[in-house]
């Protein structure tokens, strides 16, 4: 019962990075039309980042900074790299991020090099809180309620704010918007900041529970994308949802047959696939 | 009387299909100038090569007397340019009050405050999903959303489409009253008799040509002409004799 316990909220925690993961994806799927392959990359960088920004402004600074700095690595991205893409074959801006990505990883590779690295907590994080949950550290809990603010942070900014309601609007018509003055072209990249942003803050959560290696975004990247396909894609809570959920499985079968602990994730997605193919909520237009 | 819209030749394609063939036209201040013609002769494109949206390959498009051929679509907004699109394209999951809320901000008369006042049924509805309007509500909206960015100058695509007569009227009362506060308006209308009744000049396209042009009630006295080249059947101007 307690090694169940113990996989279910270890599953919740990577669950919980699938969903920052998925969020940013679906957001920048929605707007800006690009399925996103550097996202793995961007959440490593993230990593990274806070690793050598802690030295400095500790960890807390580097919890803040580190994301931010990666946003806006990700708007020099989108402004040099993926605007000129838009409204092309999605295959090109398919192979540009794969690419983007494989270079990103070198560079993390000749900067920090290619072994892991250890990410230190602070120690007021790392106690456990129970005596028999020994595995409900204050940092897993820490990192759990972040999360959740996090993504509360950025659905209030979606539906309250003129920006958050133009991002709506134009992922059901980019070219309404645009011809009510809107500039189609800052909001693109706002929004593709933003997303990416998510990934430099599940980065930084991630190397202080995963440690910290240059492809640690790729291992977490197929089961975000499965996330928003069993969430459905074009909802924002769908793909959070689908994040938790496909995490809290793999943490619930690797408790019976560790073995199977992948490929659950894939079975859950063709289950949903057939019974459901627009996802749990992928039901109507985005954010309802 | 200055020249709002000054368009001369142009062409436009869609893929490799060729749609405009050299299309020009002039909008002065302070009139309502209709576009004519059948379905398929490139009233709609038009508009959109007007906006921006389907860039024209040739030609040239003056606005306020400023050369905006090639400009993106957001610019020309900005100038003071309110398009209402074909089909309304409100956003329907959105709330009427979110709607508003997405056009660019402007100075001038038209704040939510005051659109409100002018479309109370919109204040009423608030709250509703756009997608849950009735069509004379969404075409209000439409034309709501345009008029936020503080135009001079209003594009219309075929407002009246897919209306109830009545409503029909309130829409073309709005049109008139916003050019009496001196907005220049550019209509394109399936339903001819319905836009020369409410126009001072009209255009007439045929194949992505321009075939005529004159004042509104010269074209409207000749109902052969415009059975001819606009395509209006008997049986609308029969249902605008009933409104």
């Amino acid at each position: 019962m307690e090694l169940l316990l113990f996989n279910i909220f270890n599953g919740l925690i990577i669950g919980m990075f699938y969903a920052l993961m998925a969020l940013g994806l679906s957001l920048i799927l929605g707007l800006n039309g690009i399925i996103n392959f550097s996202h793995g990359a961007f959440l490593a960088l993230g990593g990274y980042i806070a690793y050598s920004l802690t030295p400095v402004i500790g960890f807390w600074g580097a919890l803040i900074v580190s994301p931010f700095a990666v946003g806006l690595i990700g708007l020099l991205a989108e402004r040099v790299l993926i605007r000129p893409l838009y409204g092309r074959d999605p295959l090109f801006s398919l192979l540009l991020t794969f690419g983007l990505a494989m270079i990103m990883q070198d560079l993390i590779r000749t900067f920090w090099g290619a072994t892991g690295l250890p990410f230190t907590i602070p120690d007021t994080l790392s106690h456990p809180l129970s005596q028999v949950y020994f595995f409900v550290t204050g940092y897993r809990v820490f990192l759990v309620v972040l999360s959740l603010f996090a993504t509360a942070s950025l659905f209030a900014l979606l539906r309250f704010t003129r920006v958050g309601v133009r991002i709506r609007a134009g992922n059901a018509d980019l070219e309404t918007v645009s011809a009510l003055g809107i500039n189609i072209y800052r909001l693109r990249a706002i929004n593709f900041a933003v997303g990416i942003l998510f990934a430099g803050l599940a980065g930084v959560l991630a190397a202080g529970r995963l440690g910290l290696t240059p492809t640690m975004g790729a291992s977490l990247l197929m089961p975000s994308f499965v996330a928003i396909i069993v969430g459905g894609v074009g909802s924002l809570l769908g793909s959070m949802l689908g994040g938790i959920i496909i995490g809290v499985a793999a943490g619930i079968v690797t408790t019976y047959y560790p073995a199977a602990s992948d490929v659950v994730i894939y079975l859950i997605m063709a289950v949903v696939l057939v019974v459901r193919p627009r996802g749990l909520l992928g039901q109507e237009g985005l954010l309802e | 009387m200055s020249a709002v819209l000054v368009a001369e030749d142009l062409q436009t394609y869609y893929g490799k299909s060729h749609i405009l063939h050299g299309v020009s036209l002039t909008v002065n201040e302070g009139e309502i100038v209709t576009l004519l013609g059948r379905n398929g002769a490139g009233k709609t494109t038009t508009l959109r090569s007007l906006m921006g949206l389907t860039p024209p390959k040739q030609g040239r498009i003056q606005i306020f007397g400023q050369d905006v051929t090639g400009w993106p679509a957001y610019k020309i907004a900005r100038l003071g340019v309110g398009y209402v699109p074909e089909g309304r394209k409100i956003f329907g999951h959105l709330t009427v009050h979110d709607n508003l809320r997405v056009p660019a901000l402007t100075k001038g008369r038209w704040t939510l405050e005051t659109i409100y006042k002018l479309f109370p049924r919109l204040d009423e509805r608030r709250s509703s999903k756009g997608g849950q309007l009735s069509g004379g509500e969404q075409e209000m909206l439409a034309i709501a959303r345009a008029l936020l960015l503080n135009p001079r100058f209003l594009i219309l695509d075929e407002p009246s489409q897919g209306l109830a007569p009545v409503i029909v009227e309130d829409v073309m009362n709005t049109i008139r009253t916003m050019r009496d506060e001196g907005i220049a308006v550019l209509l394109v209308e399936q339903n001819a008799w319905l836009a020369l009744r409410n126009a001072d000049r009209a255009y007439v396209l045929g194949d992505g040509s321009i075939v005529h042009e004159g004042p509104a009630a010269e074209l409207a006295a000749d109902e052969k002409r415009v059975k001819a080249l606009a395509g209006a059947s008997l049986e609308t101007s029969a249902i605008d004799a009933v409104t």
